[in-house]
C-alpha cells in the first residue's frame, strides 16, 4: 500500500499519541490507519490521541474509518480523541456532526491530561 | 495502489541543482536515475533506454518540455511522464492534459510529493489513457476509465486549474469532486477500468460548475440506509451499523459532506449523473 500517511507513534504514559502526517484516504491512508489502531488495541492500549496538524487531506473514506476505529477502541474500553485538527479537517468534522462524537483538543497536555493519567 | 522501488527513472531539468537533489532523494528511495538537462539529451537517452517514468521540466532551454512529451508519448513502449513547471498559466497545464501527461507538480513541491506520487504510480504498460473531449481553461471535459489511479490523476488536473481560487473555496471543491468522483468510479464503475466516467468543468465568471456522469444503473436516494444523510439527527454515526451488516468499507459520509461544500448538487433521475455548483460571490 502507498505510504502516503505516515504514523509515528509515541506515549505518555498509558495514553498512545499518533501523529499523523499526509493524506488520509480512501485505500490509501486509511488502511495504514486501520492497521496501526488495530495493532495497538490487540496489544491493550486503547487511550489513543490522533495529532492531526500534519494531514494534509482527508475524504470520507478517512472520517468513516476514523469513526470505526474510534467505536472499536470504545468497545474495548478505551477512546480516542482529536488534537490539533487543520481547519479543513475540523470543517468536515462540524458538517458531518462529528464533532458532537469525538472529544476535540488543541493542547496536548489537555488531551492527555483528560485521559486521567500520569505521564 | 501500488508502493513500488527500484524505478527506472529519466530526470530532466536545466536546473543542476535540483536535479542533484531530487536524483538524490529517488536513489535513496530505491529507484534506479539518469538525469538530463535539456530536451535533446532526453531524447537521446530516451531513444537508447527504456524508463518507466521521466520527470520532466516544461521549461527546458532549446526544446520545451511540452515537445519531448509528444515524442516520449510515441514510443514504442512509453514512459509515464510526470510534467514540472512553475509556469502556473492553466494552457500549460491542459497541453499536459492533451499530450497524455501522467501528473502534473507545480514547483515548488515538498520533496516527498515526487516519491509519493511514483510510489503511486503503476506499471507504464498497465497505464491507462483518458479521452480528452474539451481541454479549454473554461471548460475541461474528460472520459476517463474508472480507477482510483485515474481518479487521483484527474483530481490533481482539476485542482490545478482552480489553483488561483480562495484557498476555503479551493479546499470546498476540491473535496467535493473527490467524494463525487470516487463515488462514481467505485458505485457506478466498479472500480471496472473498462467503464467510463465522464467528467466536466466549466468556470464562468460566477461560478464553478462541475458534472460527473458515471457508467452505472444510479441509485434510490431513499435506499441509502448505509450513508450518513439517512442518518436521525442527534445520531450521525447511525449508518456505519448498517455498513458493517452490508460488508461495506466504514465511510458514507461524503453526500452528507459534499451537500455542506457546495452551493448547488443536483442529480438527474436515474441518479448516474451528478452537478454540483460552487458559487464564486
Amino acid at each position: 500500500m502507498s505510504a502516503h500517511l505516515r504514523i509515528t507513534e509515541e506515549r505518555a504514559g498509558d495514553v498512545t499519541i499518533l501523529r499523523l502526517d499526509g493524506r488520509f484516504e480512501l485505500e490509501d491512508g486509511d488502511l495504514a490507519f486501520r492497521d496501526c489502531v488495530n495493532a495497538l488495541l490487540a496489544d491493550g492500549r486503547v487511550k489513543i490521541i490522533l495529532d492531526f496538524q500534519e494531514v494534509s487531506r482527508i475524504d470520507s473514506a478517512g472520517i468513516g474509518m476514523l469513526v470505526s476505529k474510534f467505536l472499536s477502541a470504545r468497545t474495548r474500553g478505551g477512546t480516542m480523541k482529536l488534537l490539533h485538527l487543520t481547519r479543513h479537517s475540523d470543517h468536515l468534522l462540524d458538517i458531518t456532526r462529528l464533532d458532537t462524537v469525538f472529544e476535540i483538543f488543541e493542547d496536548e497536555a489537555a488531551a492527555v491530561k483528560s485521559f486521567g493519567t500520569a505521564t | 495502489m501500488a508502493n513500488v522501488t527500484n524505478r527506472r527513472i529519466l530526470l530532466v531539468d536545466d536546473d543542476r541543482g535540483l536535479r542533484h537533489v531530487l536524483s538524490t532523494l529517488l536513489r535513496d528511495a530505491g529507484h534506479q536515475v539518469e538525469t538530463a538537462g535539456d530536451g535533446p539529451e532526453a531524447l537521446t537517452l530516451l531513444g537508447n533506454q527504456t524508463f518507466d517514468i521521466v520527470l520532466l521540466d516544461i521549461g527546458l532551454p532549446s526544446m520545451s518540455g511540452l515537445d519531448v512529451l509528444a515524442q516520449a508519448r510515441d514510443l514504442p513502449k512509453p514512459p509515464l511522464v510526470i510534467m514540472m513547471t512553475a509556469d502556473d498559466t492553466s494552457e500549460t497545464l491542459l497541453e499536459s492534459v492533451r499530450r497524455q501527461a501522467y501528473r502534473y507538480l507545480r514547483k515548488p513541491f515538498p520533496p516527498n510529493t515526487i516519491v509519493d506520487v511514483i510510489s503511486d504510480a503503476g506499471a507504464p504498460a498497465s497505464a491507462l489513457s483518458f479521452e480528452v473531449i474539451s481541454a479549454r481553461p473554461e471548460w475541461l471535459e474528460l472520459v476517463a476509465p474508472c480507477t482510483l489511479e485515474m481518479a487521483e490523476r484527474i483530481q490533481s488536473f482539476v485542482m490545478h486549474l482552480d489553483a488561483h481560487l480562495p484557498e476555503d473555496i479551493r479546499e470546498a471543491v476540491a473535496s467535493a469532486f473527490r467524494e463525487l468522483l470516487t463515488n462514481a468510479i467505485e458505485w457506478g464503475g466498479k472500480f471496472d477500468p473498462n467503464r467510463k466516467v465522464r467528467i466536466s468543468c466549466v468556470r464562468a465568471k460566477k461560478m464553478l460548475f462541475y458534472r460527473i456522469a458515471d457508467p452505472g444503473e444510479g441509485f434510490d436516494i431513499d435506499g441509502l440506509r448505509h450513508a450518513a444523510i439517512s442518518n436521525p439527527d442527534g445520531d450521525p454515526i447511525r449508518h456505519l451499523i448498517v455498513r458493517e451488516e452490508q460488508g461495506l468499507r466504514p465511510g458514507g459520509f461524503g453526500l452528507a459532506m459534499t451537500r455542506s461544500l457546495v452551493d448547488e448538487l443536483i442529480y438527474n433521475e436515474a441518479r448516474n449523473e451528478v452537478i454540483f455548483v460552487k458559487y464564486l460571490e
